[in-house]
């Protein structure tokens, strides 16, 4: 098991990476607030309901990637019992449940005045977007039931991949079910986008992504430091018992 | 972390509670998960295209389904039966018309061409709406009580309306010749 080494422990998560991130999602989000609201022009059909897109969409774009992340650490625990990745993994897990909520909740306040229902318990997309959530959630459970880090770290990586199978069904089920669905397809793919409502969109995903990134940084590193200071606490413990047994041996062997 | 060498007292063990809540959460989600698979694969909202619902009518007889079709522009009619609101109108799909009957407030973007998706069951006979401009007129109707719209993925602002009629699918020129008739 790798352990990362105690010289290259931060003493706080900022850095100037950090602040320049965090400066650029403010700059964006400044941006993407403007163009959703102001420059980007009312639907034929849904009229200003339509600038929900510039929230949704992106927040779905991120659930994907958060999950996909936590997937690929849990797969590199699992393979090659890297604390470095398995950090990763938890800290896109929690950023990725947030980024899901966001997605049911903005899809449900879309939904009223467009299929006039904020939800429906047999639509496939929802229901497993629903399930996507709640498997993270499980998934962040399981992490806080305590016991040995590495146990804990194996059985939230076997939940997570479990978890992962869902994601191409949530992402494909518009198509595989198109009669069991209101959500309609993806516009994106399939080009039903123009001019500034394409850009604010993808404004949108670029932010969240920045935004993801900045997040993620400081939670790798707030987990870092947890496991540093729990470690860090058992080796001073041991090098103390350790001390304290040389001193007893060799007044001993006087 | 300090130097003091002296002994600790042990670390008091995780309680109990803080094992069973994440037990229970986990032990909650996975209950729920089960559920919610288990309703998706009744197929709650499963739906017939227009076609299909009249292709089955014998068989459904007055089963509750879901039907999904393009409303008719010229068909929509709006009224009351007693105090009660209720849309008249005809959907389309697949070269098929089926006649509804909605009782209940329509949807905010309800309107022509944009498909609906609707919970009822087949009733034969007069349902009593004046005004009405049934496009199938086969004596029967779609009794329903809940309609969504399954609108489009299409953002693409179109000016002109005849530009939309031009670009609009099957069911527009299945519409048009309906009312033109």
């Amino acid at each position: 098991m790798t352990t990362p080494a105690s010289s290259e422990v931060p003493v706080h998560t900022g850095s100037t990476t950090t602040r320049l991130l965090g400066i650029a999602v403010l700059v964006g989000l400044v941006a993407l607030i403007l163009l959703g609201f102001f420059g980007a022009p009312k639907d034929d059909e849904q009229a200003d309901a339509v600038r929900l897109i510039f929230v949704h969409v992106p927040s779905a774009f991120l659930t994907y990637a958060a999950f996909s992340v936590t997937a690929v650490g849990s797969v590199m625990w699992l393979w090659k019992r890297s604390v470095w990745w398995d950090l990763v993994a938890h800290g896109s897990a929690e950023i990725g449940v947030v980024f899901c909520s966001l997605t049911l909740f903005t899809g449900s306040v879309w939904g009223r005045p467009t299929w006039n229902t904020y939800w429906d318990w047999g639509d496939v997309r929802l229901v497993t977007t629903l399930i996507l959530l709640l498997l993270m959630v499980g998934y962040l459970a399981v992490r806080s039931m305590g016991g040995d880090d590495s146990a804990v770290a194996t059985r939230s990586a076997i939940v997570a991949l479990i978890a992962a199978v869902n994601l191409p069904i949530v992402n494909r089920s518009v198509e595989w079910w198109f009669d069991r669905t209101l959500h309609q397809k993806s516009s994106l793919t399939d080009g039903n986008l123009e001019d500034l409502t394409l850009f604010t969109l993808l404004l949108g995903v670029v932010v969240w992504s920045l935004f993801y990134v900045w997040v993620m940084i400081h939670r790798f590193r707030v987990g870092w430091l947890e496991r540093e200071l729990r470690f860090g606490d058992l080796d001073l413990a041991l090098a103390q018992r350790r001390a304290e047994a040389h001193t007893i041996n060799d007044g001993g062997d006087r | 972390m300090t130097g003091d060498l002296t002994p600790q007292e042990p670390r008091p063990a995780r309680s109990r509670g803080g094992k069973i809540v994440p037990a229970v959460i986990a032990i909650g989600v996975a209950t729920v998960v089960v559920g919610l698979l288990w309703n998706l694969a009744s197929g709650s909202l499963f739906f017939y295209n227009a076609d299909e619902a009249v292709g089955r009518r014998a068989e459904l007889g007055d089963e509750r389904f879901t039907l999904q079709g393009s409303p008719i522009g010229c068909s929509i009619t709006e009224g009351f039966r007693g105090d009660d609101p209720v849309v008249a109108f005809s959907v389309s799909f697949g070269g098929e018309a089926v006649d509804i009957v909605h009782f209940g407030d329509p949807a905010d973007l309800f309107q022509a061409d944009v498909p609906v998706v609707l919970d009822g069951q087949w009733v034969r006979g007069d349902p009593g709406v004046g005004g009405r401009n049934p496009i199938a007129d086969d004596g029967w109707y779609f009794a329903s009580d809940r309609m969504r719209v399954k609108h489009d993925n299409d953002y693409i602002n179109d000016d002109e309306y005849d530009q939309r009629l031009a670009e609009s699918e099957a069911a527009t020129k299945f519409a048009a010749e309906a009312c033109s008739a």
